[in-house]
């Protein structure tokens, strides 16, 4: 806009009742919608039950004594939960939201389009903080869970976990033009970095370059951060610079490229 | 000072103009009635209202404001029910419309609301599970919760069964008389005629006039019509040569004959005297229907054979054999 913009009095826009009205509308979305508000959480904590009664409460000496379970399957739950979340749950029901016309059914009113978008954010935080929660409770009680060696570098790590892939899952949301595909790009997304940072047996099966290349998507990162984190060492640099470049980077390119409409 | 106005208001979308030099306003309790066919660009028109669109040029003024860069003030005392808005399947009818008030600075008690548009026992249904007409009244309902001094409501009964839109009729008459100015977009020329106190005919994104239905109506008073079928050949040189005929084709086994005053009895008595035996004649109403089709020269209907909308001879069917 080229013109004086004039800037509307405060009252004008919805205030804080308004945000709890949405957040609490988008959480009932959240939770009425069954399948998305399981998988994302059962999926990943029964793969943790799973290797915890295969085996991987034992101490490896060669990590100071720190169990395979917090080493590595704790870092790997939360980074399934929260990519699941992010990729493929939250950006369904963004592009669900333009193609049925609830975006365009906003937009005549004093709120905003963006604000439902905010609220679906938060609401995903809250599904991930439940989801962390729930597996840590179910980690610690039967399977030997402990706290994370340096809980400031692990907090640090899981910060960068949801802000890049709730990014990514932004910009399947600003690209996909039905609900479907959202869901689909979301799934091969999802797949895809998951495959290549060793979610699927390991990265060290991959071939040279396609490991080196999984050590930095966000899922590979995401793993290495959370566990460096959780065996009690600082992050890698490296690795938390992959996850902020890929949040800078995909939230940049869906602010600019989402169709409202 | 009118509630609305609109001056030379243009708007296109690449290469197509959509609105090409609209201007009118709408007065403080009035409810126009945009009328149009599809693409004749009503909706991009009331998306400007609302400030939805930017305009490329001309002035839009809602109470005085720009509705684009006061967007936010517009909204607040404009409620808009667009085509293609709608919510998610899995939303109650009653919390949908407390979200929607929180929105506003002041609004409607939502139970009222619901009770007001009778869907207070629809107000733990999902919105999935709503009729066509109950999510029509819901939409509606959510264009009103504000409280708006103004409400825009955009084919509202599109896809409505016939009661369904008689019931939406009956609603927008209550909230007319509550005060509220009404922009009615639709291609229901028994809505705009029912509704409205004056109508805008949109084509081809400009406006060929604007008018109340009877003026609109009077406008076409000259093109009546009447249809006859006959055994024996007609002189049509002769009915040409009859003051008030004002033309004549041939549709078939029919002739159509058009012009003014009394045509059907005209046209019989000049028939009978030509010993034409007339098996079956028509007269067909002057509508809104004829208006348009006068003002655009094409009908609203984009059926083929749109010439005749339904069939609007049934009712002015005259046996002539049994009047010989």
């Amino acid at each position: 806009m080229t013109s004086t913009t004039s800037v509307p009095i405060a009252s004008d826009r919805p205030g804080l009742a308004a945000w709890g009205q949405l957040i609490l509308h988008e959480l009932r979305m959240v939770v009425r919608d069954t399948g998305g508000l399981v998988i994302p959480l059962g999926l990943p904590t029964l793969l943790m039950v799973m290797s915890g009664l295969a085996g991987g409460t034992e101490r490896i000496p060669e990590l100071g004594g720190v169990s395979a379970m917090n080493a590595f399957v704790i870092p790997s739950t939360l980074t399934m939960m929260v990519a699941l979340i992010g990729i493929v749950n939250m950006p369904s029901f963004l592009a669900s939201y333009r193609t049925t016309g609830v975006l365009r059914r906003l937009a005549v009113t004093p709120a905003a389009p963006s604000m439902v978008l905010v609220a679906q954010v938060v609401v995903s935080l809250i599904q991930t903080i439940v989801g962390t929660a729930l597996a840590l409770v179910i980690g610690a009680s039967a399977l030997g869970v402990v706290a994370p060696g340096n809980l400031a570098g692990t907090a640090l790590a899981m910060v960068l976990t949801v802000a890049a892939m709730y990014a990514l899952g932004m910009l399947i949301a600003a690209v996909a033009p039905t609900a479907n595909s959202s869901v689909a790009i979301g799934l091969v997304t999802f797949f895809a970095t998951m495959a290549l940072g060793g979610g699927l047996g390991g990265r060290d099966n991959l071939p040279g370059v396609l490991a080196t290349i999984g050590e930095y998507v966000p899922y590979g990162s995401a793993v290495e951060a959370l566990s460096a984190g959780w065996q009690g060492n600082a992050p890698n640099l490296a690795h938390l610079a992959a996850l902020a470049i890929c949040t800078v980077l995909a939230s940049g390119i869906a602010a600019k490229v989402f169709r409202w409409e | 000072m009118p509630v609305i106005s609109v001056e030379n208001l243009r708007k296109r979308y690449g290469e197509h103009v959509a609105v090409d030099g609209v201007s009118f306003a709408v007065e403080k309790g009035e409810i126009l009635g945009i009328l149009g066919r599809n693409g004749a660009g009503k909706t991009t028109t009331v998306e400007c209202l609302a400030g939805l669109r930017r305009p490329d040029s001309g002035q839009v003024r809602v109470m005085g404001l720009d509705p684009w860069r006061d967007r936010v003030k517009v909204r607040q005392v404009l409620g808009s029910q667009l085509q293609e808005g709608a919510l998610p399947g899995k939303v109650r009818v009653g919390e949908a419309v407390k979200l929607y008030r929180s929105f506003y600075r002041t609004g409607a008690d939502p139970d009222r609301l619901l009770a007001d548009l009778g869907l207070h026992d629809k107000r733990r249904a999902f919105y999935d599970d709503l009729s066509g007409g109950q999510q029509q009244r819901l939409s509606i309902a959510l264009a009103l919760v504000g409280r708006p001094r103004i409400a825009i409501l955009d084919e509202l009964t599109t896809g409505l069964d016939p009661a369904a839109r008689r019931e939406t009729w009956q609603l927008i008459d209550r909230i007319r008389r509550g005060g509220v100015t009404i922009v009615l977009v639709t291609h229901v020329m028994e809505e705009a005629e029912r509704l409205c106190d004056r109508i805008a005919v949109l084509d081809r994104g400009q406006i060929v006039a604007l008018d109340t239905p009877e003026g609109l109506i009077a406008r076409a008073q000259g093109e009546q019509e009447v249809r006859v079928r006959t055994q024996g050949a007609v002189d049509q040189a002769a009915l040409n040569g009859l003051p008030e005929v004002t033309g004549l084709r041939i549709d078939g086994e029919h002739v159509v004959i058009r012009g003014r005053g009394n045509l059907l009895h005209t046209v019989t008595r000049a028939l009978l005297s030509q010993d034409v035996v007339v098996t079956d004649a028509r007269v067909r109403q002057v509508t809104l229907d004829d208006a348009f089709l006068t003002l655009t020269g094409r009908s609203l209907d984009e059926a083929p054979g749109g010439h005749f909308p339904g069939d609007p001879y049934e009712d002015s069917r005259t046996d002539l054999e049994a009047s010989r």
